[in-house]
């Protein structure tokens, strides 16, 4: 008697292991496919309260077959997260990166699965502005993500408001902005307000632009070839250039003594005349949709124009009317998805949600996104902002596109050029001797790879 | 198990998860950047890469004689000015201020005195940079508002020493500290030896240079070994400060590592190469200070 309890418990264990294990077969088998993502997302930024909602709610609704896993960060922990992640082989399948830059290491490593094929599949560049598609102004070379933009990084902020106060127009040429620097400055304005103290912006922002005037399209290309230096006249007449800035008073030597995040407010408070930025600052001006709060509101927005900095009208200028352009951040995916797997599809899919008509539109409308990649965003259609539209009509104001000194060059280059465009500024150097600073460390960079 | 064997195997058990978490949290971190510092490694997966090569030196070459900028030699150059003001400084600052306090010297309001001067220690030192750039270190700056208030036409100006109005500060916020440590070793001085001296005519110079001062030998080569370390590790004061320029003329060593590590495009084997460097200038400075440390405790003997 007591034997056969004994089976019969045994039997009745094996069975209900055995109905265990068929219920575990079953929910695998019920194609929910997860998918980790790595998402950059501060609740600073415009529209950030929404995007939870309009972005990442939404998709997994009209997917049910999808699971996300996201993991949120921003700013510097976002990319030591990249860069852990990177370290660890265990990036998610879906990432938010730079096309190079900070996301270098996942261009150069081929860490990002090469998109090529799946664009050209779904003839998925249809929609998109040709210029954002093109491998060569990614790091690594090949089409590793997909932009949700195009990024100016000089814009030239010019305050109505603060001109019309002391009978002054905007100035169209360098020489009548020169003009105006006693007069504004007479009333207790300053002429141009830049964020000049960390180590990226004066290169960025001003450098990128004015250093295309001066040498041309192209001169990067003729750097890395060798067939042109950095102390070469053309290059050096720019750093001159900036250097007469400061003389001229055009840009006061104090500004590199302000940080990245005080202009914005000392901007919106009528303090300079003229301010310079790259086109991602308009964000910091509209209005948040979520709190309501903005720092110039859309009726003082008519008076901002957003432009290109005036014609310089001195001798060595080779053109004016250009801008310093680069692609935004975007969205790669996983180099380790198998071709022809379901992950790889499913994330595919989510990237191309995440860079399609909708995404996008939201994040302009939103002000997260300046210049959408995209063509097929009818911005006339979006309720946006004075300052909203006065950017996206940015590349009215130019007709050459020059490259970001960032984006061409390695920080052992870049971070020396800033220094010395700052240290021109504390009158501590010449042109000459930035210019030859900043070959010899392109020269020593050159033989170090 | 013999009694000498389980001595043994209860010492092993008692020491081993110690060793183990020095292991893993110091030792391995430390030989791994200095491994990395030898290698060409720029992101992506460490073991088992395939384009991860021991390069030797070159990190070590090109930041010590082969980098044109020096910007190496600049930022330590601004270390030391810190070790300078921490040790020189803030030391002999903090000793005078604890011994005005121990020796009464000050007849009324010594504890608010006290309170006061350790203050900056309790804040932090990010609040603190946010604090001295708005007060000093900018146009809009207090200390600007007061100069137009007497010179309407006042501007403000940066010069060639930056780093000034930074050790100033560093200056202000440590002194404290060390007046704290003075302080409590100058109240274990037994009075009755003091008083002793004092009755046999001694002069407050003498009690100072023959009983308080030897009394304190062991304890300023204390302050020194962490005022050197501290100096050398300094980063949030200064990042939030001054970013480490203008024109990188207040990058110290650990600013100059972060941003070969995190700004641009990472150049880790370098920023290693910095944090190598900085252990081995931080332990340099550390054996000579217990030298001269020894060189006084011989003499007192």
């Amino acid at each position: 008697m007591k034997r056969s309890i004994k089976s019969l418990i045994s039997i009745m264990l094996v069975l209900v292991l055995a109905l265990s294990l068929a219920g575990c077969g079953n929910a695998g088998s019920s194609n929910v496919i997860e998918l980790r993502v790595l998402n950059y997302f501060s609740i600073a930024n415009p529209g950030a309260l929404e995007e939870v909602e309009r972005v990442w709610d939404a998709f997994e609704a009209a997917h049910p077959n999808i699971k996300l896993i996201r993991e949120d960060e921003f700013e510097e922990p976002f990319h030591f997260a990249t860069e852990a992640h990177a370290a660890a082989g265990t990036l998610p399948d879906v990432i938010y990166c730079w096309p190079s830059g900070r996301s270098s290491a996942l261009h150069t490593n081929r860490l990002l699965k090469d998109l090529a094929p799946l664009v050209a599949r779904d003839n998925f560049g249809a929609n998109f502005n040709s210029t954002v598609l093109n491998p060569d102004a990614m790091g690594g070379g090949y089409l590793a993500m997909i932009p949700n933009g195009v990024t100016a990084t000089h814009a030239f902020y010019v305050n109505l408001e603060v001109l019309e106060s002391v009978g002054l127009e905007p100035a169209k040429t360098y020489s009548e902005l020169v003009a105006q620097v006693p007069i504004l400055r007479e009333a207790g304005y300053e002429t141009i307000l830049m964020a000049n103290e960390a180590t990226w912006v004066m290169q960025s922002c001003l450098m990128s632009a004015i250093a295309g005037r001066f040498a041309g399209e192209g001169w990067e290309k003729a750097i890395h070839a060798g067939t042109a230096k950095f102390t070469d006249p053309d290059f050096v007449a720019a750093i001159e250039f900036i250097e007469r800035m400061y003389v001229d008073g055009v840009l006061d030597r104090s500004t590199v003594a302000v940080d990245y995040g005080s202009s914005p407010g000392l901007f919106a408070t009528n303090r300079a005349a003229y301010m310079i930025d790259g086109d991602w600052r308009v964000g910091d001006f509209i209005t948040d949709a979520a709190t309501g709060q903005v720092l110039i509101d859309p009726v003082r927005q008519e008076k901002i124009l957003i432009t290109v900095f005036p014609e310089i009208d001195l001798p060595g200028v080779k053109y004016n009317a250009n801008n310093s352009v680069v692609l935004g951040t975007g969205w790669g995916l996983n180099a380790n998805l198998e071709d022809g797997s379901d992950k790889l599809e499913a994330a595919w899919t989510l990237l191309k949600w995440l860079v399609g008509k909708e995404v996008l539109t939201f994040r302009v409308d939103s002000g997260g996104l300046p210049v959408p990649s995209r063509t097929d965003i009818d911005l006339a259609s979006l309720d946006l902002e004075p300052m909203q539209v006065a950017v996206a009509n940015l590349g009215q104001h130019y007709n050459r596109s020059n490259v970001v000194i960032d984006a061409a060059f390695d920080g052992q280059v870049y971070t020396p050029l800033n220094d010395g465009l700052q240290a021109l500024g504390l009158g501590t150097i010449t042109p000459m001797e930035v210019a030859q600073n900043v070959q010899n460390q392109f020269e020593a960079w050159k033989a170090a790879q | 198990m013999t009694i000498k064997g389980e001595k043994k195997f209860s010492y092993a058990v008692l020491v081993l998860p110690a060793v183990l978490i020095y292991l893993v949290v110091v030792a391995f971190p430390t030989i791994f950047s200095i491994m990395l510092s030898l290698t060409d490694y720029n992101g992506g997966k460490i073991f088992g890469a395939d384009n991860l090569h021991f390069v030797g030196f070159r990190s070590y070459e090109w930041m010590l004689f082969n980098d044109p900028s020096k910007a190496f030699y600049t930022a330590l150059r601004n270390n030391m000015y810190i070790v300078a003001v921490s040790v020189f400084g803030q030391i002999p600052l903090g000793f005078i201020l604890a011994y005005i306090l121990t020796r009464k010297l000050i007849k009324r309001g010594g504890g608010f005195f006290q309170t006061m001067i350790f203050l900056p220690n309790v804040i932090s030192p990010v609040i603190i940079g946010v604090l001295f750039k708005n007060f000093v270190y900018n146009r809009d700056s207090v200390y600007m508002e007061i100069v137009r208030f007497f010179d309407p036409s006042a501007e403000f100006t940066l010069n060639n020493t930056p780093m000034i109005p930074v050790l100033v500060v560093i200056l202000w916020m440590f002194t404290g500290f060390y007046m704290i440590i003075f302080l409590a070793n100058m109240q274990r001085i037994d009075p009755s030896i003091i008083e002793a001296a004092r009755i046999d005519g001694a002069s407050e110079s003498r009690v100072l240079w023959h009983i308080i001062l030897p009394a304190m030998t062991n304890v300023i080569v204390t302050s020194s070994i962490l005022a050197i370390s501290g100096s050398l590790r300094t980063f949030d004061l200064i990042y939030v400060m001054t970013s480490g320029g203008p024109a990188g003329q207040t990058r110290v060593l650990s600013i100059y590592m972060y941003e070969q590590a995190f700004q641009g495009s990472a150049n880790y084997p370098m920023a290693n190469a910095i944090s190598t460097v900085m252990v081995l200038i931080s332990i340099a400075l550390i054996i000579i200070t217990r030298a001269v440390g020894n060189i006084f405790n011989d003499k007192e003997v």
